[in-house]
């Protein structure tokens, strides 16, 4: 029954998904857009405290919101006037019935007197679902009526799109899709920990945090993937600084708070994702956050790194190929690397990936990511059938430039490119690839004295007694290694490029290692020399980062190589072609 | 013999031997098959096509996989080869004549871009 109104929404106050019919009026004399003011009725007041907002302009301009329509208030907001009266900015609405299909006014409305005694009611007679089942309401009750703590009963289950601010009495039943870690925290104003997590149901998503009490009352009885009912949670304008969690509002945990398991979740979705296709992430922005599913066509093995912070981190690559016949690389970290079995090509699919430029386009699952294997997602059934009939044929076309290969999307320039297109001018560094010849080696200072622990790269000082210094270890040492910085001119046809080689890209190009340079440098002058004019004059791939560096008001191009590799004449040829027919057009 | 290598010869394939003849030229191709006395055998280009060398002496090695003959193109559409290089398939990367093809076309149709010039030096 679409013309049931939602009797005593206007008295209580709880607008969202209410049912209104309503008169309109352009309201005369402002500047600016114009504002509509409506008359709302809810079969038993009137009210004419309602204002469009002027997003919403073009509903009254067009007429879709016409005098006597039957409509939803979904989303609203409550200005309080200077002398008390409250007016409702109306953000979004819906309309039910039209103004021709409503057979004059509905109810016998009164027009509504604030102050009148504030009665409260049971929260579901305002609820979309009663709406459509018939209000219940319960007259005379002071005290808010409790939503009993077990499932099922009176309380009736919201959906997560309704859930608001100004509604304290609801029950959602939904999925988690993913649980954060505690986190804790130190400061001046003291200590706390926190978890947070993100559900789903039919109709959205929303992300909960809970703090201090509430970790130690919920954390360990929260699953990912399991159903929960949950009620009693603060709602607020969420911070999408924080989440990419697609709500307006966000929940936070109270003392009141109820979560309960629920057996029966079967209808409930596992996640709600909007997958972008592979072949699309180069349309997409560096650090965007999108959903996407795969298969894992091969997998790399686990490696361990140590990060600025000196913390040991998990890492595993894997290459995902969808339907579109292109491939990305995605990393996983910590334990979600260590764990990852991509042995039987898995269907992969991950929801909030985020997406970098790094070798061209790349994925990684930051914490906030949900990996899920072989989901129960119409999605994955489709990919599965596809791979295994004709995909697992397809060689795919990667978007990710993969170390050791120099072809496809790899971003090739030559020398003269990087000043006329101003490579390195912008905020981040450039990289690219080119085909150099080494013209000039420095051999002065190309070496220096670095701490001898394993992971630690930093210069020591030598203390004069045989004792060697690392201010980063914060030890001192009898010995040291050595190490290359070598500073190199490369050059092509048009231009040449001063260089800096580091460590391993130095040891390719003078083909010995550091630990042999240094010795000889030390015992054999003519030796070490023969060496660099050994390696002069030789052609490379060099694979360099460009940056603009300014020091004292003069800004120069600083070229760091990466990576050297001896030139694939075949894959060379193949792209001078290319471009030769492309230029040819 | 030496005389071939004193004039700049184009490196044609089999499509270009009817716009060369009686002009010295360099063909590279793969050994099909070497007549029984030794003095001729065909080879077939980046396309797929077969070019007849004929020799002014016998063979004195097996000849197999990519060769490049340095001649002159007779009137019937062979080629007198007056040398030739066996391009060696175990030493590093294998030759890719249908590559080879690709540069050749390149070659010909900028072929302002790749003049064959007699430099004569002082």
């Amino acid at each position: 029954d679409t013309m049931k109104l939602s009797e005593g929404a206007i008295e209580v106050r709880l607008f969202p998904d209410c049912v209104f019919s309503q008169n309109i009026r352009k309201m005369d004399g402002t500047s600016g857009p114009p504002r509509f003011r409506i008359m709302m009725n809810d079969g038993r007041h009137t009210m004419s405290y309602f204002m469009l907002s002027t997003q919403l302009n073009s509903l009254a301009e067009q007429n879709l919101l016409e005098p006597n329509c039957v409509c939803m208030l979904k989303k609203s907001v409550t200005n309080v006037l200077k002398d008390g009266r409250r007016v409702i900015i109306i953000l979004e609405i819906e309309v039910i019935t039209p103004a021709k299909d409503v057979p004059g006014k509905l109810g016998e409305p009164t027009p509504f007197v604030e102050g009148d005694a504030f009665q409260v009611h049971a929260l579901t007679s305002c609820l979309r679902q009663s709406a459509n089942k018939g209000p219940s309401r319960e007259f005379g009750k002071k005290t808010p009526s409790a939503l009993p703590s077990t499932p099922g009963g009176s309380s009736k289950v919201v959906p997560i799109a309704s859930l608001n601010p100004y509604q304290s009495k609801w029950t959602i039943r939904a999925r988690v899709t993913n649980r954060s870690n505690i986190r804790t925290w130190s400061n001046s104003r003291g200590e706390g920990k926190l978890f947070s997590m993100e559900i789903v149901d039919e109709s959205g998503e929303i992300r909960i945090t809970g703090f201090n009490q509430e970790v130690d009352k919920f954390y360990n009885l929260i699953e990912v993937g399991k159903v929960y009912y949950m009620s009693k949670g603060t709602l607020k304008i969420a911070n999408k600084q924080y989440s990419s969690t697609k709500n307006d509002y966000e929940m936070t945990l109270n003392g009141e708070s109820s979560i309960i398991p629920c057996d029966d979740a079967s209808d409930l979705p596992v996640a709600l994702c909007s997958f972008v296709a592979i072949s699309d992430l180069a349309s997409h922005e560096k650090d965007a956050v999108l959903d996407v599913i795969g298969v894992c066509k091969s997998v790399d093995e686990l490696t361990r790194l140590t990060t600025k912070a000196s913390r040991e981190v998990s890492k595993r690559t894997f290459n995902l190929m969808d339907q579109s016949g292109c491939t990305v690389s995605v990393t996983l970290w910590g334990e979600e690397a260590e764990n990852f079995d991509g042995s039987a090509q898995p269907i992969v699919a991950i929801k909030g990936a985020k997406l970098s430029d790094f070798g061209g386009r790349s994925l990684s699952a930051s914490f906030s990511s949900t990996v899920m294997i072989n989901p129960d997602l119409p999605e994955a059934f489709k990919l599965r059938g596809w791979y295994d009939k004709e995909g697992h044929a397809v060689e795919g076309q990667s978007l990710t430039e993969a170390r050791g290969s120099g072809g496809g999307t790899t971003n090739w320039k030559t020398l003269s490119d990087v000043k006329t297109e101003h490579l390195g001018h912008g905020d981040k560094a450039d990289y690219f690839n080119s085909i150099a010849t080494i013209v000039y080696l420095r051999k002065e200072n190309c070496l220096y004295q670095a701490c001898p622990s394993p992971d630690c790269n930093k210069k020591v000082v030598d203390q004069q007694n045989g004792m060697y210094r690392c201010e980063k270890c914060d030890k001192e040492f009898p010995n040291f290694k050595y190490r290359l910085i070598l500073s190199a001119n490369i050059a092509d046809y048009g231009d040449n490029q001063w260089v800096t080689c580091f460590q391993e890209s130095a040891e390719a190009i003078l083909g010995q290692n550091a630990a042999y340079l240094g010795q000889l440098k030390d015992s054999n002058e003519a030796a070490f020399e023969e060496i660099f004019q050994q390696a002069n004059f030789h052609t490379f791939v060099f694979r360099s980062r460009v940056k603009l560096e300014t020091y004292n008001d003069e800004s120069r191009i600083k070229a760091t190589v990466m990576d050297v590799k001896p030139v694939d004449h075949k894959e060379y040829s193949k792209r001078l072609i290319m471009n030769i027919r492309k230029m040819a057009v | 013999m030496s005389a071939i290598y004193e004039a700049p010869r184009a490196r044609i394939n089999t499509s270009m031997l009817s716009q060369y003849v009686s002009r010295p030229v360099c063909f590279v191709g793969r050994v099909e098959k070497v007549h029984p006395s030794g003095k001729s055998f065909t080879m077939c280009d980046g396309e797929g096509k077969v070019v007849s060398v004929e020799l002014n002496e016998p063979l004195d090695e097996e000849l197999s996989g990519v060769v490049e003959v340095v001649g002159m193109v007779t009137n019937k559409g062979a080629l007198m080869g007056s040398a030739y290089t066996i391009f060696q398939e175990e030493k590093g990367v294998a030759f890719d004549l249908e590559l080879y093809n690709e540069a050749l076309k390149v070659i010909h149709d900028f072929s302002q871009y790749y003049p064959f010039k007699v430099e004569t030096s002082g």
